[in-house]
């Protein structure tokens, strides 16, 4: 008794799908129309004939297997699996056609472990994917949801209770510390000019009197206010209003009055 | 009210504060109470919860608990809370059924079941933070052991492993018993 291939009815996920999140994200996956192994497909061949999985023998699906290979586009990274599943029937199946001959160095063929390892398999295979299915039912059904963690769950600060006093404390030493100057309102260049030192050496010798330059100097709020202050007398010199003398050198330079 | 009343209610507000679940532990000295005590008012709360169909539900993974939204209004609450998610694909949905069922389960126990090579879909199940690394286990080579996390009780609306849908016991009564490969710890 053998099985006649038969066509695989479409399998149970859609034909291309592509399951992905955000991009970037290594989970992209593109699904083919496969199953997801070997005995996938050995257990939906099994059940689309409405066979047992405990009794039928294990050898008569060699060829559907092996025809279903051939026709189905399987994952490559898989296909070292899907090969070796597809050894083992044909392994069994060659043990059935020829009972009793066993080759030198081969195990018994009475002994067929291969065939109830492989039926273990997939009754094992079979709860995982039952279950799985339970599982996918449910999946994103009813989700719940977490509280996520906000911005202001930053560890808590240890906050002991703070004596009032601090507060005074605090207020009396703001209170000591000087106010700061308050800032100049604009800085400007103070202008000073030949007529105003003029006007200035004029009011200082006004009644006859003398004036020692080097004094009149010593006054001078900056360096060019003294400039000024010398080019002020060389002017009334040259104009002839003011007379200067100096009896020795370095000595006093004495302005007096010509007028 | 009771002292429980009162440690389930001090329960419930401090896990509605914290952004993390907690363990039973931490609960317990957080209320000074034995460990006892804690997990007791804990479950009564998570019971009462449940049963008063109040809009959250206290989550229990090991022995850390946490708030969550209850099933029942997650659908509603889609429409706050979006979450742009793809449908997990077969192939993720039976390795994320092994880890769930069999935890802690190692990469070969999900290979050998699925019978394909499943490296792939447990670094996709992991990124998605639905399975974690729990541990290794103590053979050669120290193998990863995986667990699931709260992020797949939220997902498929489960308050703990306890509410997984019930599996269908492989029975192989016919069958000569088979020697396991390797020791699969019962989930």
């Amino acid at each position: 008794m053998t099985l006649e291939p038969i066509a695989i009815a479409a399998p149970p996920s859609a034909p291309l799908r592509v399951v992905g999140s955000t991009p970037g994200e290594p989970d992209f996956e593109v699904q083919l129309g496969v199953f997801s192994g070997p005995l996938a497909v050995l257990l939906h061949l099994i059940e689309s004939r409405q066979l047992d999985v405990l009794s039928v023998p294990l050898a008569e699906l060699a060829d559907a297997y092996v025809a279903h290979l051939a026709t189905n586009p399987v994952d490559p990274g898989q296909l070292a699996e899907f090969v070796a599943v597809a050894a083992q029937l044909i392994l069994l199946k060659s043990r059935s056609l020829l009972p009793g001959e066993v080759g030198p160095g081969l195990p018994a063929a009475d002994a067929e472990p291969d065939e109830e390892e492989l039926r273990r398999r997939l009754l094992e295979y079979r709860a995982v994917r039952d279950v799985a299915r339970a599982l996918g039912e449910r999946d994103l059904l009813a989700p719940m949801q977490r509280r996520e963690p906000r911005e202001s769950d930053l560890p808590a600060a240890a906050v002991a209770a703070l004596p009032p006093s601090l507060l005074a404390e605090a207020m009396r030493a703001l209170a000591a510390i000087p106010e700061p100057e308050p800032p100049p309102p604009e800085i400007v260049a103070r202008d000073i000019t030949i007529a105003m030192q003029i006007v200035v050496l004029r009011a200082a010798l006004a009644g006859g009197g003398r004036v020692v330059l080097q004094q009149l100097l010593a006054t001078c709020r900056s360096r060019t206010e003294a400039t000024v202050t010398l080019l002020a007398t060389l002017e009334l010199v040259r104009r002839r209003q003011v007379r200067v003398r100096q009896r020795e050198l370095f000595g006093p330079i004495v302005l007096e009055s010509m007028a | 009210m009771s002292t429980a009343d009162d440690l389930g209610a001090f329960y419930e507000a401090l896990l509605f504060i914290s952004e993390r679940p907690m363990t039973s532990a931490e609960l317990a000295e957080l209320a000074d109470m034995p460990l006892a005590r804690a997990e007791a008012a804990l479950a009564n709360l998570a019971g009462e919860l449940a049963e008063d169909g109040r809009g959250l539900r206290l989550q229990r993974l090991g022995d850390a608990w946490q708030l969550a939204t209850a099933p029942e209004v997650g659908e509603r609450l889609a429409a706050y809370a979006a979450r742009e998610e793809a449908r997990l694909t077969s192939a993720a949905l039976e390795a994320l059924a092994v880890v769930a069922y069999r935890q802690p389960c190692t990469r070969g126990e999900v290979d050998r079941l699925r019978g394909v090579d499943s490296d792939y879909v447990l670094r996709s199940l992991l990124h998605r933070r639905l399975i974690a690394e729990v541990g290794r286990r103590d053979t050669p080579g120290r193998p990863i052991l995986f667990g699931t996390t709260f992020t797949f009780l939220e997902r498929f609306g489960l308050t703990s492993l306890d509410d997984l849908p019930p599996i269908d016991e492989v029975e192989l009564p016919t069958l000569p018993a088979a020697a396991e490969p390797e020791p699969v710890d019962a989930g």
